[in-house]
């Protein structure tokens, strides 16, 4: 949009300028290949609106049935009659990209989701219940009971019996976050490999996931998954080959993660396939390091 | 994958279909038009204006002459592909919900709703591959279905059967030549209507979906249930994608259900199972309504769905779809090549 901002008090006859013709549409040539062509129209409102599209020309050859072919020449007709060639704005758009991809992971994850529901509906059971001492019977944590080095529990099935009673003791298992005192408040990141430890963003790949994938670098940006996965899997099962594309141009970007099932693997091909030749390229491969 | 918004409806789509070519994709919605476009870019062909009521189902012919088309004003329309010429009108005592081809395009049934006193039935007429020859009015052959009205209706392989979908979620098959009621099984659960019938390439087996949640690949030969695909919302629409053994399903809260359910969003959305391990592989969001039909491109290729939105979206898939395996069909791809 690039009319001229005017003022409501000027006057009206300025208004003769916005017909003034258009400005001839450009084409300029782009380092990468594409084009960025401008053009200038009217709108309803007379403003003068400029659409600057970039386009990239991909030749591709595709034959079709004579059938196909001859249906492309027919004339429009209905309520398309007075179209020009090509889509037309007002009925075809382009949409956002989606990212679909297929996995067999799906079932799982909405299982995750049941689990979710169930931790909730445990939390909502346990709402009105007090806290029992395992030795005593009486309502104070385990810990705390006054007979703790006197007398043994009641029953020996320990934590399992009463989640609710199991809250405050065995110090052991918070100290190991280093956390010392009990009670004292101990940051997510730093608690045990307890519930907590998966819900971090993309917390499928977790922790087990790490230790096998490798970070391969100066990928040729011709490169494909499928032929980093065909050349991964001599080594063994490959769980998910990673390669970063270029959103805009669909070119790989020259990194790729890729993870197997089994460390030992791993370390197999990191050793085999660092300095490997591929399309013009020398690999580099590497253990993934943590994200921080 | 960028999907190509087509936007010529005001209305709620109802069906929309892939020509056998894959290149001509038909759409009919409650406004009164019927549009075609070109799958591989989405420009619009042309429309056939002429119905007077909402359109609820549009077929072609194999050869992609005509199309016919069964509308809310209680007529089916038989239309040039190419001119948008109404080449005959057939009048019924009600609406018009489903129509379908043959499978040489010989003939063509029409599924009648039960309304005003009349029965639903399923009507035969008589095609004449010819676009400059008066079609004839007379009805070959017309099932009254009695117990529960036919939903949706199909041909099956050789012009053998006809195959109903009913209000009750049962599945009946007819005799095509005499029209006898051969076998009805309770398919979905009882009272759940069915909702769409589409056919695999060779028409031997075909799914269903239904208001139960559930879609359900069914012989044609016996009405035997091969598999079933439970979702987590009523569907409303489901089709068997070529090349690749997947099937693809549309559902979600009707619209007038919407504000009496949680508020909880993305039931609109395409979900793709895999045909034989009847697991759900991956979904498609972008609709902001029920996804009200959806349609696979004969060739594998690209797929439609069009929504209570009034939009129609064609998804040309990726390299990442077609190489999509299970574990146990990589191994084996690997042994084959060994």
């Amino acid at each position: 949009m690039s009319n001229k901002q005017r003022d409501w008090a000027d006057d009206d006859d300025l208004d003769e300028t916005t017909t003034t013709e258009l400005p001839p549409p450009q084409t300029m040539q782009n380092k990468d290949g594409t084009k960025t062509t401008v053009t200038w129209r009217y709108n309803d409102q007379g403003q003068k609106v400029k659409t600057t599209r970039r386009i990239r020309l991909v030749t591709h050859r595709e034959v079709v049935d004579p059938r196909v072919a001859e249906r492309k020449t027919w004339a429009k007709f209905g309520l398309s009659e007075k179209d020009g060639a090509g889509p037309q704005m007002d009925t075809t758009s382009v949409g956002e990209n989606i990212i679909f991809r297929l996995s067999t992971n799906w079932r799982k994850d909405t299982k995750e989701e049941g689990k979710d529901a169930g931790a909730t509906a445990m939390k909502e059971k346990l709402k009105d219940k007090t806290v029992k001492c395992r030795i005593c019977n009486g309502e104070h944590f385990t810990a705390r009971c006054p007979y703790k080095d006197t007398m043994a529990p009641v029953g020996a099935e320990g934590a399992a019996g009463d989640p609710a009673a199991g809250m405050g003791d065995e110090p052991a298992a918070a100290g190991g976050a280093g956390a010392g005192k009990k009670g004292s408040y101990v940051p997510p990141a730093l608690r045990g490999s307890g519930a907590g430890a998966g819900e971090k963003m993309g917390g499928k790949y977790g922790e087990r996931d790490d230790l096998a994938t490798l970070r391969v670098t100066n990928v040729s940006e011709m490169a494909e998954e499928s032929e980093l996965r065909d050349m991964f899997e001599r080594f063994g099962r490959v769980t998910r080959v990673f390669l970063a594309k270029d959103r805009e141009t669909g070119m790989a970007k020259g990194f790729a993660f890729i993870s197997f099932a089994d460390r030992g693997d791993a370390v197999k091909a990191c050793s085999k396939m660092d300095g490997y030749g591929f399309k013009h390229l020398i690999l580099r491969v590497e253990f993934a390091k943590k994200a921080a | 994958m960028r999907p190509i918004l087509l936007s010529g409806h005001e209305r709620a789509l109802t069906q929309i279909k892939f020509n056998p070519d894959g290149d001509l994709l038909f759409s009919v919605s409650k406004d009164q038009n019927i549009c075609v476009w070109f799958s591989h870019n989405g420009e619009r062909l042309g429309t056939y204006k002429g119905h007077q009521g909402a359109i609820w189902t549009v077929d072609v012919d194999h050869t992609s002459t005509f199309i016919a088309s069964g509308s809310a004003d209680n007529t089916i329309k038989l239309w040039e592909v190419k001119t948008g010429k109404c080449l005959k009108t057939w009048e019924f005592p009600t609406a018009v919900k489903r129509v379908e081809f043959n499978e040489d395009s010989t003939q063509l049934l029409g599924v009648t709703e039960k309304r005003m006193g009349h029965l639903g039935t399923i009507v035969v007429l008589n095609i004449i591959p010819d676009v400059n020859a008066e079609q004839s009015d007379e009805k070959e052959l017309t099932i009254v279905c009695d117990e529960s009205k036919a939903t949706v209706a199909g041909w099956s392989y050789l012009n053998k059967y006809i195959i109903a979908g009913h209000e009750d979620g049962s599945v009946s098959q007819y005799d095509a030549k005499t029209g006898e009621q051969l076998d009805n099984f309770p398919v979905h659960e009882l009272g759940m209507q069915v909702t769409d019938l589409q056919w695999s390439p060779d028409r031997t087996y075909f799914i269903t979906a239904s208001k139960d949640k559930t879609a359900k690949l069914i012989a044609a030969r016996d009405l035997e249930v091969l598999k079933t695909y439970p979702a987590d919302t009523p569907l409303n629409s489901a089709a068997i994608t070529p090349k690749k053994d997947y099937v693809l399903l549309g559902g979600g809260q009707a619209a007038m259900d919407v504000t009496t359910t949680s508020a909880r969003q993305g039931k609109f959305e395409a979900r793709f199972y895999h045909k034989i391990f009847e697991d759900e592989i991956g979904r498609v969001r972008g609709h902001f309504g029920p996804l009200n039909t959806v349609a696979a491109d004969p060739t594998g290729k690209s797929y439609a769905s069009g929504g209570e939105d009034g939009y129609v979206r064609i998804h040309h898939f990726d390299k990442g779809y077609f190489d999509f395996l299970y574990e146990v069909e990589r191994e084996r791809q690997n042994q084959n090549r060994l």
